[in-house]
């Protein structure tokens, strides 16, 4: 058990490695290939040659790749030094570096836009599972009734909806037509629960909504085929009530394979919904992430893609170790 | 398939232990058919499947006729009609955002192009960019896939790992970071499809490790099955098995999964014109006009609600037949 | 990049200060530059008269912005509003006048105790200091303090982003790296700037230069005491000199500034300094934004960039929010460049033929219409910069409708009855440039012109249409561009889009790449006349002969509409600052 963790973990830090080396070389090398230049981002109107070297200088633009890349990684692991001037401040680690723009430490950035996507993230998830379990399950008990077909239905409409358009006709609907809720907007659980729990509510139901779809489809076929086996009918023939059926031995295999999806959904909108977020105008990773993309600002871009790529890694490897807890047949070794 | 968290397309095949007990004990008195014949005949018989499965040859046709159409009911798409919009607000005018009989759908709000125009071009865009990135990803996962399965050991393990470390890759980021990067006109083609070939190219590369795991998995079972054992042992070299024997066995999840990442890939596409990376202006697309709604979507409604459920009916039918196709060719994943 | 989320990608190519006077009216042509006052608000009253003269101190002032500072360092500070934010916090030698309208382009003494002695040669500026001058610290502000913010400027490897005027005009062949590389001990090293005493300071120009008072204006030449010079890290927590001083700096989410207590009142007539504490908050919903400006708990967009299309159909649609409203003409101009080294443009009936060809209103309905988009441009001199004429139309715009016949009479003219093919250059990060490309192609096709867009980086506009030789490569025939100036004068204006000298391998604005002796000669002529009419006069005689040439189609007169919070007092819009003076706001409850 041990020994596969440490395998895992180790696999964990390789597959990180890569995606940051894999992200750094793209968005290093399309500069070159398409001839522009990030410099460019910070001069004023005026593309003083002089301005234009002093930038890159300051950005380390000059050095090789491996050069900023190896800056890059020993930033993360032991800090890294920045000269500003007059003096040199000390980035401690994890230092994912500075923004071009705003000349900000990027890791406190992206740690204050966490709890914005967690939020985002927990909540929905909550929503989302609840009623699409609940529904599924039903489904698969009164398979074929008017009720399944309906809720099928609905959930295929769901999982046919992008967020990008349930997200404007909930906003248009609920804020500006009936004005039943405020517009989206994140405030800190700990500064004031109700306006967190208002200003996130139409985030949660439209990405819920969407996944609650998807998770009432997998339910019920998990459900069917789970009512289907031997040892359920064994169950009933031994006279067990179908509540003691469906509840203790139903659901427990039923929902296992849904463990899986949900970590990798979880982890994946972890590392950013950007569709959700740019939607609702809320400012968490996904949002961080489209403005480091619009102003070609590396050290956001990495951070944002570390961020992301650590979030689904994570949830995989959570999810195999529960998957060895909830289900006795898989065994880690 | 790139589109990680908010478009999800998880796979829903779950093989039961039994499949006869599911099945009509009629089909089991038909005898002699060919598996094509069956399915065939199971895929008439679902209904809600045949409706998606009009649908879809109704938007084809759209696509394919978009010129006459346009000649027949509309405006050419990128002309503009200032006297249909009101010069301060720049909202169209009449009411349901200049619904005509002129203009079947409205006209946009600001320069007052024929919605109905631009919708019709967008089903040209979004369907040969879907078609076609669903295709890559096929191409690829089958090539990946099976080379996996059948040849194993390192071959098998470095492929794996560059499918787990795609599907561990933030792809709508990086989808959006490459699509912005690259130039807009490529190999004397214009801007319009200049960028589909980027997007069908980007999506479809993102989507390849999906059918790729399950090629994979159904390799590895049926190499052990006694026809490819039998006809290795009567000498058959790889590559025959590989493409006589084993690919005829695939054929049918390929196409079910092919189908059902279609609809992912409309999603997608659309997903990358709203946050203004996909068909560049003047070339119309769904997403690209969901995101000029944005402006407008409270004083004129009508113009965010047309492409979007544009966007939900073609999804929607492919999800639909998909679906039905699965149930089809395979009875067992209900 | 439309909608919401273009509001997330702060403009990565700096605004600047545009210029404009007196009428920021609608189409009138009002001339009401005098100081009048009035109580009573009404549609667009801001732009010609301070609105609710108050002299009530206290209470908050609650700016917003649906755009990022650029930079609180004054040597950085370039967008519009970020120079409006520096005079709260930090004071210039010079500074414009508080005053509506045309009195409002003239500069007055701040630091200095009053206008510059000049030698004779024009070479040689002299300022004194006031007395009783402080930072926020107490610490005396000396001539030296004003020369080392001016040498951190030379510092582009630290601070880059901001006004290169003053290098340009200072540095004279020493190649000054700025105070962080400098060998000097007191850190004060350029040549070029004299401190003989703590109260004067001496600049020797390499010529004579009108504008040069105007650079100085700009907040690169505010003072920085060098003991609290942080250099890259400066913008975080800049020192004050003026009424206010930073309380906090959080980049992306906001600032609050609070009063100055070390700041005297009586050193500085140009300032009101009313609200107790003023807080900017900065947002990514512009939508959001407008909806609390309109219910009251947002007193104004800091940005200026004007409200989003919803809401301003909102505000157009009812009288009362109407009347808090204002669109003054913010001294840009929208236009097409045609650049005259790629044919068929080389020939001039070509590019007559796309100027008669496009259509006027659907230019200013891409814009935003006449109301939140501009009024439709005539000619390439902003109407309020001095010895521009609205009404000098050589194209004949103003009537609204394309000139299709003209057009085809060119097209012959140029040898080219059938049309021919070009490239439209537009940036892709501006949705309303891209708008009008749309809306130029779409006229230019009805004579048989086929236009292809191009869209391209916007940030990379030094590299790409401020490249002549890549221009040229790609074969752009038409550059969508917006412009405007630094300097509140004809050359400030013109000069750089029409001037021989002003082409640059990179970074480049004149577009066209006109290089005509005469109009050449009308500038430099303008640059060296004492008298501002005179220059004017020269000015207005090279924007005709640009005109001649057929080289720019103009589309709007640029405006943005504003929504103020009826509670704000001393509204106005400032002429040289292009928006409203914020550091005259105060509010009227004391909340």
């Amino acid at each position: 058990m041990l020994a596969y963790l440490i395998r895992r973990l180790i696999n964990a830090v390789v597959t990180l490695l890569v995606v940051t080396l894999v992200t750094f070389g793209v968005f290093f090398l399309v500069p070159k290939a398409t001839g522009s230049d990030p410099a460019l981002l910070y001069v004023g109107k005026q593309a003083d040659p002089v301005a234009v070297e002093g930038i890159r200088t300051k950005l380390g633009l000059n050095d090789p790749i491996i050069v900023q890349y190896g800056k890059f990684l020993k930033g993360i692991v032991a800090g890294r030094d920045y000269s500003n001037g007059p003096d040199i401040t000390h980035c401690s680690a994890p230092c994912l570096g500075y923004t071009f723009k705003t000349n900000q430490e990027v890791w406190p950035i992206l740690i204050d836009a966490l709890p914005v996507t967690i939020s985002l993230a927990i909540g929905a998830a909550v929503l989302w599972v609840l009623m699409g379990v609940l529904f599924g399950v039903i489904s698969a008990l009164r398979r074929g009734s008017i009720w399944d077909r309906g809720v099928m239905t609905v959930a295929l409409a769901g999982v046919s909806l992008p967020i990008y358009f349930t997200g404007l006709l909930a906003l248009s609907i609920f804020v500006y037509g009936l004005k039943w809720l405020p517009n989206a907007e994140y405030t800190p659980f700990i500064d004031n629960p109700i306006k967190w729990f208002t200003g996130l509510i139409l985030p949660w139901v439209t990405l819920a909504f969407l996944f609650a779809a998807t998770y009432a489809r997998l339910t019920r076929a998990n459900m069917l085929e789970t009512l289907g086996e031997d040892y359920i009918r064994t169950a009933r023939a031994k006279g067990l009530r179908e509540r003691t059926v469906i509840g203790k031995h139903g659901l427990r295999s039923g929902l296992t394979p849904l463990v899986t999806v949900f970590g990798l959904d979880v982890g994946a909108l972890l590392g950013g919904a950007i569709l959700t977020e740019a939607v609702f105008n809320l400012r968490g990773l996904g949002y961080w992430a489209l403005q480091g993309i619009r102003q070609n600002d590396l050290p956001t871009i990495l951070g944002v893609t570390l961020f992301a790529a650590f979030f689904i890694v994570i949830m995989n490897l959570i999810v195999d170790l529960l998957y060895g807890v909830i289900d006795p047949r898989v065994r880690l070794g | 398939m790139s589109l990680g968290p908010e478009t999800s397309l998880h796979d829903e095949t779950t093989p039961t232990a039994d499949a006869a007990q599911e099945r009509d004990p009629s089909e089991k008195a038909i005898a002699g058919r060919s598996l094509k014949q069956i399915a065939w005949r199971r895929l008439k018989k679902d209904r809600v499947a045949v409706g998606g499965g009009i649908v879809i040859l109704v938007l084809i046709l759209i696509a394919i006729l978009a010129p006459l159409l346009i000649k027949l009911f509309g405006h050419p798409f990128d002309e503009y009609h200032n006297d249909k919009i009101d010069p301060t607000l720049g909202l169209p005018l009449g009411k349901l955002g200049g619904i005509s009989g002129d203009y079947l759908l409205g006209v946009e709000p600001v320069n007052g192009r024929d919605i109905f125009s631009r919708i019709v071009y967008g089903a040209q865009t979004t369907l040969t960019v879907a078609f076609l990135s669903a295709f890559l990803s096929t191409i690829l996962g089958v090539l990946f896939g099976m080379t996996a399965g059948f040849v194993g050991g390192w071959v098998d393990s470095i492929i794996s790992r560059i499918m787990d470390f795609l599907l561990a890759f933030p792809q709508l980021l990086f989808s959006i970071a490459l699509v912005s990067v690259l130039p807009q006109t490529m190999f004397g083609l214009n801007a319009r499809w200049a960028r589909s070939i980027v997007l069908i190219c980007v999506i479809g590369f993102f989507g390849w490790p999906y059918i790729g795991r399950i090629v994979r998995g159904q390799t590895l079972s049926l190499r052990e099955r006694e026809f490819v054992e039998a006809s290795r042992s009567l000498g058959a070299r790889s590559p025959r098995i590989l493409f006589r024997e084993m690919l005829p066995n695939l054929a049918a999840p390929i196409l079910v999964y092919t189908t059902l990442i279609i609809p992912t890939n409309i999603l997608t596409e659309a997903a990358l014109s709203f946050l203004g990376v996909g068909i560049p202006p003047p070339f119309p697309s769904w997403g690209g006009m969901l995101s000029d709604a944005l402006q407008f979507y409270r004083y004129d409604p009508m113009f965010m609600i047309i492409p979007g459920a544009m966007i939900f009916i073609t999804v929607l039918s492919f999800n639909l037949f998909g679906d039905g196709l699965r149930d089809a060719l395979d009875p067992k994943a209900r | 990049m439309a909608g919401k989320t273009k509001v997330m990608v702060a403009a990565a190519a700096a605004l600047t200060l545009g210029l404009t006077a007196a009428c920021g009216g609608g189409s009138d042509d009002d001339n009401s530059n005098t100081s009048s006052s009035d109580t009573g608000a009404a549609f667009n009253a801001s732009s010609t008269k301070v609105v609710n003269v108050s002299d009530k101190k206290g209470g908050t002032l609650n700016l917003w912005s649906p755009q990022d500072a650029d930079s609180f360092d004054p040597a950085i500070s370039y967008y519009a509003w970020t120079i409006n934010m520096n005079r709260l916090y930090s004071r210039t030698l010079m500074t414009y006048t508080p005053k509506v309208g045309a009195d409002g382009l003239i500069l007055t003494p701040d630091l200095a105790s009053a206008a510059p002695e000049v030698s004779a040669d024009g070479k040689t500026y002299t300022f004194k200091l006031k007395s009783g001058l402080k930072f926020d610290d107490g610490t005396a502000i000396t001539s030296k303090d004003v020369k080392y913010g001016i040498e951190r400027i030379f510092a582009q490897d630290v601070v880059p982003g901001g006004p290169l005027y003053l290098i340009e005009e200072l540095d004279q062949g020493q190649g000054y790296k700025g105070p962080y590389k400098d060998t000097d001990p007191n850190k004060l090293g350029l040549k070029t700037v004299e401190t003989p005493d703590d109260s004067t300071i001496v600049f020797h120009l390499k010529a004579a230069n009108a504008n040069f008072p105007y650079e100085l204006a700009l907040p690169g030449g505010a003072p920085v005491p060098q003991k609290r010079d942080t250099g890259a890290k400066y913008g975080l927590a800049p020192a004050s000199s003026g009424p206010y001083k930073f309380e906090s700096i959080q980049p992306g989410k906001g600032a609050t500034l609070v009063r100055n207590t070390n700041w005297d009142a009586s050193t500085d007539p140009n300032r009101k300094a009313l609200p107790d504490k003023i807080t900017l908050t900065i947002t990514t919903n512009a939508e959001d934004m407008d909806a609390r400006l309109i219910a009251g708990t947002a007193d104004m967009d800091a940005s200026q960039s004007g409200v989003q299309t919803q809401a301003r159909t909102q505000i157009l649609t009812d009288e009362k929010l109407k009347a808090n409203a204002a669109n003054p003409n913010n001294g840009f101009i929208r236009y097409a460049a045609i650049v005259s080294k790629v044919a068929p443009f080389d020939n001039i009936e070509c590019r007559k033929a796309v100027i008669y060809a496009s259509d006027p209103t659907t230019l200013q309905t891409a814009r935003g219409g006449p109301v939140a988009g501009g009024d439709i441009a005539t000619n390439m001199l902003p109407p309020n910069i001095l010895g521009a004429d609205k009404s000098y139309d050589p194209y004949g715009r103003a009537q609204g409708k394309p000139q299709v016949d003209k057009a085809k009479a060119a097209l012959t003219a140029c040898g080219k009855p059938t049309g021919f093919d070009t490239k439209i250059a537009v940036r892709n990060n501006k949705p309303a440039e891209i708008a009008t490309a749309t809306a130029l192609q779409a006229a230019l096709k009805t004579v048989g012109i086929n236009a292809a867009i191009e869209q391209y980086d916007g940030s990379q506009i030094a590299t790409v249409a401020g490249s002549p030789n890549n221009v040229h490569k790609k074969g752009y025939g038409i550059i969508i561009a917006g412009w405007g100036a630094d300097f509140p004068t004809g050359y400030g204006y013109l000069a750089p889009l029409a001037m021989g000298s002003f082409i640059a391998e990179n970074g480049n604005f004149n577009f066209p790449e006109i290089n005509d002796p005469a109009i050449n000669d009308l500038f430099t002529k303008g640059l060296a006349e004492k008298d501002a009419t005179a220059a004017a006069a020269d000015y207005q005689a090279a924007n005709v002969k640009v005109m001649d040439g057929y080289y720019f189609l103009p589309f709007v007169f640029d405006k943005a509409l504003n929504y103020y919070n009826p509670r704000l007092t001393n509204v106005y819009f400032h002429s040289g600052l292009a928006m409203v003076d914020f550091a005259s706001l105060g509010v009227s409850d004391g909340k």
